[in-house]
């Protein structure tokens, strides 16, 4: 894979360097995750092209302003809510010890008034909430990626899936975290 | 927007996904954030169709594309770099694709020596580490990097140069080269 004379006067240090490096390695794609990427940016890709034309639409039409105003305004404020990640990323805790998790939810367009509930595994609680295993609060998501710093304690060593859905609307996206504990 | 339209788009970018995902797991290091950078670019590819099917070579249009979308993406969140989970939990988030052998001892023992470099990249700088992964790793030409990230060739050569200094560096102090 090597394609110039930089490596020409490599020792075998660095030979075995760039043979790491050749090898390192990085996870596939998720199964069908290009044909969903594909139909995503189709409809997103339109919805976009649609909001442009709407707001053209506004500028030049004034005096029909309120209903293209609506429109518009029905247009820009249905956002796709933040894509769940499909893959289901793991932590191991230590029993007793609290530990911050940071989730992280993109979102493609602000979100007003969503609503957030974070379900819990027997055993893993959140401090101040002890014993609760369900926890829903309002909040609203900046566009792009918005940062939940969630305190956890596991209780006891049984571990399982943490939880946390989002809804706004009539829609809801579920976002899982797997914990073990040791 | 047409169904002859997502056809035409589709046929122009689905023979350089593997690629473009490739490079946007190496940009980011993450698998949620290649997955939201590969979309983003979709989004804005297909926003430029009418651009997109009189480009000679899409596939470097859109890994440009790709990577200031990347820079873009940084910039606007150099303050508040965020993660789906503590940062050293992700950092060996590539190695869970490490396929096995028929050696269990082998295999450990190539894990362990991942885990090391893997943690040794995470020590280089962002730009670095960027270019030491495309050029050793994906395999991209120096003239490929500089079409990339617009910086002239011996820029490039010299950063490369820095960059296996440092991991070799790195890597020696760690003990894994001595």
């Amino acid at each position: 894979m090597q394609n110039n004379d930089l490596d020409k006067d490599l020792d075998k240090q660095d030979q075995e360097i760039l043979a790491l490096l050749k090898d390192y390695p990085m996870p596939e794609a998720t199964a069908g995750y290009f044909d969903q990427a594909l139909v995503r940016a189709t409809h997103e890709g339109s919805r976009r092209q649609r909001n442009r034309w709407v707001m053209a639409g506004f500028g030049s039409a004034i005096a029909a302003g309120l209903v293209l105003w609506m429109a518009g305004g029905f247009f820009l404020t249905t956002p796709d809510l933040p894509v769940a990640d499909p893959a289901i990323p793991g932590i191991t805790m230590t029993l007793e010890d609290p530990r911050t998790i940071n989730l992280v939810f993109a979102s493609a367009e602000p979100l007003d008034a969503a609503t957030l509930t974070v379900q819990l595994p027997a055993g893993i609680e959140m401090p101040g909430f002890a014993g609760q295993r369900e926890v829903t609060w309002q909040t609203s998501l900046n566009a792009g990626k918005n940062l939940l710093p969630l305190k956890l304690i596991a209780t006891s060593p049984l571990g399982g899936e943490v939880y946390a859905i989002l809804r706004h609307d009539d829609r809801s996206r579920t976002f899982r975290l797997r914990i073990d504990v040791s | 927007m047409t169904a002859s339209s997502n056809i035409a788009f589709e046929k122009l970018v689905r023979p350089h996904f593997d690629r473009l995902y490739r490079l946007a797991w190496r940009l980011t290091g993450q698998k949620v954030e290649a997955e939201d950078l590969f979309q983003e670019l979709l989004i804005k590819a297909y926003g430029k169709l009418d651009d997109l099917v009189k480009i000679d070579e899409p596939g470097s249009w859109l890994s440009r594309i790709m990577y200031n979308l990347f820079i873009d993406e940084r910039r606007r969140f150099a303050r508040r770099r965020m993660h789906t989970v503590e940062e050293g939990e992700m950092a060996g988030d590539g190695l869970a694709g490490l396929p096995g052998t028929d050696n269990p001892a082998w295999d450990h023992e190539r894990l362990e020596r991942m885990r090391t470099l893997d943690s040794a990249l995470a020590k280089l700088s962002d730009e670095h580490r960027m270019i030491v992964l495309l050029h050793d790793t994906e395999g991209y030409k120096l003239a490929e990097i500089q079409e990339l990230i617009g910086i002239p060739v011996g820029t490039v050569k010299s950063r490369l140069h820095r960059a296996r200094r440092r991991l070799r560096e790195i890597l020696s102090a760690d003990g894994t080269f001595s």
